[in-house]
């Protein structure tokens, strides 16, 4: 194991080199964080089906629990149980549109992970930095649990738990636990936990930060210590769930699945879970007495439990719904944990945007109007009326907002009408749409995947470590 | 001048305001005031306060800066979002208009002045970094090096044990510098034909 504890070693120092600026040595965060023998006990496995690239490249890495789907390099890293899901990368002569420019992308686009460390984090969507349209990079980069890259490419980064960064291109930054970022590119900054920023340049300007102690019940990460609060303790309660699908080779699935919907092997379903026309469950979902109507999708890492979604609903990657009934269309943001209860139920009115990284915690039963954008902590109705606004009232304003702890700047018509774009694009790209005709999405290409294995070296100074594999059509 | 030493120039740890790491802000403002009343009035009065570790180790520095900018920050409300507000891209005129905003909801600063003073001095201080430290024994020449290097208000001083000694203030090294520049002129004068 001594070549894997040099790995880490060398990765912790790249990082540190990069983040200099900012005085953050991530090693206490990091050395112990996981133990190296985990390294060893599971295998890592790759997607093969007919509609993705099949490019796959493996050297000096440690990919234990880790899975890989389209065109991937991984070299001189770690990873583990982490999803680097390929299938929105851009293709070899498709189009890439930057302002007023189109980018004619000469070869399929790939991830290349090189000298990082990710733990349980998700890779997904396709590189938006017009520099490096084919090109997808993660370098230098330390994420821990629940960390969400999505197209955005990151160098010499840390992102604590729950962290995300989304159709951002991320230098030398650290991305406190809780973090959500979509702000195009961002240099040499620290942000500290619980902040929300949502930014488009001459358009909208949205930043939100979660009270610290409040955020601290929620997620708590400390030098020397893994992950703490009531976050990690909702998915450590299921992870044995996780641990049955992982040990059997061929499962079939415990509920009816329509002909253009796609439930993942890897997802876990408990009883009395309905899926409906186009929808799309991926790997690590869990679902249990879920409704899912048609179109509606839950992505990895996502909880839906005793909870009805009308459908074209959209769960984010990490979003975990519990107890509560969201009407059509409804938008829920990546990480967002919206915890209703038995007797207290959660109702969602058609068309909301919760934000992502949104906490609903109600003691009490909790309504949210149709057509409202929500944000932050909301545990009653002082917070959810501080922390909401009607989509129609946001629309209206031009210039700036300043609500409870929002501060919000530019054209909320812009603003809204982005998330609205997006949610569709979401929708479509899933297959939520499909009729039969037409353009198909991951609902109905996702449905007959072949997963092979990789293993790691056993023992020996490799133990760990995977030998350099690559894996081609 | 060249012969000089940092122990020269140096203000005493015993004479310098300090306090421990548990006290308030009003309390390190109090230790401020009691140490410029102790110093000799002929000199330049302290400008800032040490903070201490349960070892009797500067675990920071406390300037009249570090004082106002705790009034600068949201004092009634945790988050805090607007001490780093400017790291995102608003507008400064948007910026102004929501500091505005939040003073007048926190009240007359007199109210503010008092909440602020139950604050803890070791939120608002600087933690010292490498550069920031000179030995006792070392030249006057490298503490200016550093001063600058670094755009110091001043240095802590090391003793041969590793304890601190004291403080070699900006001000007075600029003073000693200064006197001694006076002297190069007079000298000069003397020998121009």
């Amino acid at each position: 194991m001594i070549e894997l504890q040099k790995l880490l070693e060398r990765v912790i120092q790249r990082v540190n080199i990069n983040l200099r600026e900012l005085g953050y040595d991530v090693s206490p965060y990091v050395r112990d964080l996981v133990p190296l023998t985990q390294k060893v006990k599971f295998y890592a496995f790759y997607g093969i089906t007919p509609h993705h690239p099949l490019d796959l490249q493996f050297h000096g890495a440690s990919l234990a629990g880790s899975y890989f789907l389209g065109r991937c390099r991984v070299s001189s890293s770690l990873l583990y149980k982490s999803d680097i899901r390929g299938d929105e990368l851009k293709k070899k002569g498709s189009v890439f549109r930057f302002q007023e420019q189109e980018i004619v992308l000469t070869r399929d686009e790939r991830f290349d992970i090189e000298d990082s460390y990710l733990i349980k984090t998700l890779v997904h969507n396709y590189s938006h930095d017009p520099e490096t349209p084919e090109h997808f990079f993660i370098k230098d980069t330390v994420s821990t649990h629940y960390a969400n890259i999505h197209g955005s490419p990151t160098e010499g980064c840390f992102l604590g738990p729950f962290a995300t960064v989304d159709l951002t291109t991320v230098h030398d930054c650290v991305i406190g636990p809780f973090s959500y970022i979509q702000a195009g590119e961002i240099w040499h900054l620290n942000i500290p936990p619980g902040t929300i920023w949502v930014r488009s340049p001459g358009h909208f300007n949205f930043l939100y930060r979660f009270p610290p102690e409040a955020l601290k019940a929620y997620i708590a990460f400390s030098p020397g210590e893994v992950p703490r609060g009531a976050l990690m303790d909702f998915v450590n309660q299921r992870k044995h769930e996780f641990q049955r699908i992982f040990e059997v080779v061929n499962i079939e699935p415990s509920v009816r699945v329509p002909a253009n919907a796609s439930l993942d092997r890897y997802a876990v379903v408990r009883p009395k879970t309905r899926i409906s026309e186009n929808v799309l469950v991926s790997q690590r979902a869990f679902l249990q007495n879920a409704h899912l109507g048609k179109g509606a999708n839950a992505q990895e890492n996502c909880y839906i439990i005793n909870s009805r979604l009308e459908g074209l609903n959209v769960t984010a990657h990490g979003a975990k719904i519990i107890e509560a009934d969201l009407g059509t269309g409804v938008f829920v943001g990546f990480n967002s944990f919206l915890q209703g209860r038995p007797q207290a139920r959660l109702t969602i009115g058609p068309h909301c945007i919760i934000m992502p990284h949104t906490i609903i915690d109600a003691a009490a039963p909790l309504t949210i109007p149709a057509g409202h954008l929500v944000w932050g902590l909301i545990r009653g109705a002082d917070e959810l009326a501080a922390n909401s606004i009607s989509l129609e009232a946001l629309a209206a304003v031009s210039d700036g907002l300043h609500q409870g702890e929002l501060f919000f700047e530019g054209s909320g018509a812009d603003f809204v009408k982005g998330f609205q774009q997006r949610i569709h694009h979401i929708l479509e790209a899933n297959g939520a749409f499909y009729d039969g005709n037409g353009q198909k999405g991951h609902a109905q290409r996702n449905q007959n995947i072949s997963f092979n294995i990789l293993q790691p070296y056993p023992e020996g100074p490799y133990q760990g470590l995977s030998p350099t594999t690559i894996i081609r059509e | 001048m060249d012969n000089f030493k940092v122990r020269d120039l140096m203000v005493p740890l015993s004479e310098y305001a300090s306090v421990p790491e548990s006290a308030s802000l009003y309390e390190a403002i109090v230790a401020l005031e009691k140490a410029q009343a102790e110093f000799d009035h002929t000199k330049y009065r302290h400008r800032a306060v040490l903070v201490l570790d349960a070892h009797r180790r500067v675990i920071g520095k406390l300037s009249q800066l570090d004082v106002l900018r705790a009034l600068e920050s949201t004092v009634s409300r945790p988050a805090r979002i607007l001490d780093d507000i400017h790291q995102y891209g608003f507008s400064p005129a948007s910026i102004r208009q929501w500091r505005l905003e939040k003073r007048v909801l926190q009240g007359p600063l007199t109210r503010v002045c008092g909440l602020v003073g139950r604050l803890k001095a070791k939120d608002f201080m600087q933690s010292p970094t490498e550069g920031e430290f000179v030995g006792l024994e070392e030249s006057i020449d490298a503490a200016i090096h550093r001063l600058v290097a670094g755009s110091h208000m001043s240095l802590i001083v090391t003793g041969n044990d590793g304890r601190i000694a004291g403080i070699l203030r900006l001000t007075d090294v600029f003073a000693a510098i200064f006197h001694a520049m006076k002297v190069c002129q007079l000298e000069e004068g003397e020998t121009t034909p």
